[in-house]
């Protein structure tokens, strides 16, 4: 609400003096800026970089329909799969932080301390790794490792954004006034029915947007797949960049690149959502910037 | 069980060691790279405000690993090459900055627009009403989420495994696979999780004194 007159409150509409001094120190900069782009851009061309069968090479027809969309479409499945369960573990984790009983709010306490403390690539690598110590999936269940790899991308992109998307849901809770529940308790509704009546359908609106937020990041982290070689985009972008040598920078940025659409889409919507949001009331708008502040990277 | 015990200590302690240094050398370059961000994106020059804007949505919708792997495998195809920890360094501190500029921008938005207003009427400069008004107050309202942007950095700096960099993850990797003093399992896991837990713990143990130290009343 803010957001623009803060910065704008911190100088003077400026007169005619200090307009001409801002235009030229926007045009300075703005050379600079660009400069900086140039000489970058110049050394790169220099080596090559923009060379038309460089690009060529790994965008060929063929390898776009073995290797790009199968890569996107399962980067899209661990992302599908792995909110599906992230948001599965979250809800139930979540009502175990808030709930009644202390022993259930211990082991929730625990359970979000714990994996917000360990990094994902870790947790994806190990359970992959103990699982193929024991060869359970593969000689009990006689998995492929196509489905190993996916099954334990998913687990670890669920088990570890679980516990984040658990806090989300924490915090939704603890930023309504308490006076909502107390209301519903007041009219005669149980625990359950002021949860499920007042809590939280007031409580969602509130973290929807910190929820998307951290399914964005989610979305990125598909890319640890790389560890257990899940062949999703970044994966893909390696492989085709070994397969051709002088495209290699190229391939990665072609990944990368798409990345960057997919997650810029997602977090388009965030947007979106976030100002329908704040559109509501007031208080929810404030509701929502503090669920936000639990969520970072 | 206890096989190889003192080996495996070693082993886990120096991947300790190097997962701390590179966690705090790369956000000594995130804080200054996100101060940067966060000023230029306040700033009344519009360019400079665009580049702060290409540069975070850049860094914010890309992964960190793909990062690494274009500055690592990408970039000396066009003669730029560095050693591998030059690379870990800068890729997590241009990545975390990304994230620290926009905490410290939400931050300078938190500050309630009447501080700024006062500053600015009793004839505070651009220059001094940020720097003595507004970044004090906004500074003080970002420790936590700088905070959990340090924890966050520690687990992305096992990514840096993937470069070839010896940090805790990497470590509990050879460790496991080696088939020569063939290391117990469950042992390596245990004191890998412990050591990320004493990293988490002590770091948000700081980051709560830091807060209380720099708390005040309003």
């Amino acid at each position: 609400m803010t957001r623009q007159q803060q910065s704008t409150v911190l100088f003077d509409a400026l007169g005619p003096e200090g307009r001409k001094r801002a235009n030229i120190t926007s045009i300075i900069s703005g050379v600079v800026i660009l400069g900086l782009l140039g000489i970058a851009a110049y050394r790169l061309a220099a080596e090559g970089f923009f060379e038309a069968s460089r690009w060529a090479n790994p965008l060929d027809t063929l390898i776009i329909e073995t290797t790009w969309i199968p890569s996107i479409l399962d980067t899209l499945l661990a992302f599908v799969l792995g909110s599906i369960g992230a948001l599965l573990i979250g809800v139930i984790v979540g009502f175990g932080r808030v709930s009644r009983f202390a022993g259930t709010r211990g082991v929730a306490a625990t359970y979000v301390q714990f994996f917000r403390a360990m990094p994902l690539v870790l947790l994806i690598w190990i359970s992959f790794t103990i699982d193929g110590h024991f060869g359970f999936t593969t000689d009990v269940l006689g998995w492929s490792n196509d489905m190993r790899r996916l099954t334990f991308l998913v687990l670890g992109l669920a088990i570890y954004n679980g516990a984040i998307l658990a806090e989300i849901l924490r915090s939704g809770f603890n930023a309504l006034p308490p006076g909502q529940a107390m209301a519903g308790y007041a009219v005669g509704l149980r625990h359950g029915q002021v949860m499920r009546l007042i809590v939280l359908p007031q409580a969602t609106r509130n973290m929807l947007p910190a929820v998307l937020a951290q399914l964005v990041i989610l979305l990125k982290d598909t890319s640890l797949g790389y560890v257990i070689t899940y062949p999703e985009l970044l994966h893909s972008g390696y492989l085709i960049g070994l397969d051709y040598g002088n495209s290699f920078l190229q391939a990665l940025v072609i990944a990368a690149f798409i990345y960057f659409v997919l997650a810029y889409a997602l977090s388009k919507l965030v947007k979106v959502v976030e100002r329908r949001m704040s559109r509501k009331t007031a208080s929810s708008a404030k509701a929502v910037r503090q669920v936000e502040n639990v969520a970072t990277e | 069980m206890f096989d190889n015990f003192d080996l495996m200590v070693e082993g886990l302690w120096g991947g300790f060691v190097t997962t701390v240094w590179v966690t705090f050398a790369s956000y000594a370059i995130a804080l200054l790279v996100g101060a940067t961000l966060a000023i230029m994106h306040v700033s009344p020059v519009a360019p400079a405000r665009w580049a702060a804007n290409a540069y975070t949505q850049m860094f914010r919708n890309v992964p960190l690993l793909a990062v690494l792997f274009i500055m690592f495998f990408g970039l000396p195809k066009v003669g730029i090459s560095q050693e591998n920890w030059v690379w870990a360094l800068l890729g997590l501190g241009l990545y975390t900055g990304a994230f620290v500029g926009e905490t410290l921008r939400s931050g300078i938005n938190s500050i309630p627009l009447g501080q700024a207003e006062a500053a600015r009427s009793i004839g505070l400069s651009f220059g001094q009403s940020l720097g003595n008004v507004v970044l004090p107050q906004a500074f003080r309202a970002v420790i936590a989420p700088l905070g959990s942007l340090l924890i966050a950095l520690v687990k992305n700096s096992a990514l840096v495994l993937a470069i070839g960099v010896r940090e805790l993850t990497a470590e509990a990797q050879v460790l496991i696979n080696d088939n020569q003093n063939r290391f117990n399992l469950w042992m390596v896991i245990i004191g890998v999780t412990v050591s990320y837990l004493i990293i988490a713990f002590a770091i948000s143990y700081l980051v709560r004194l830091v807060e209380r130290r720099a708390a005040f009343t309003r």
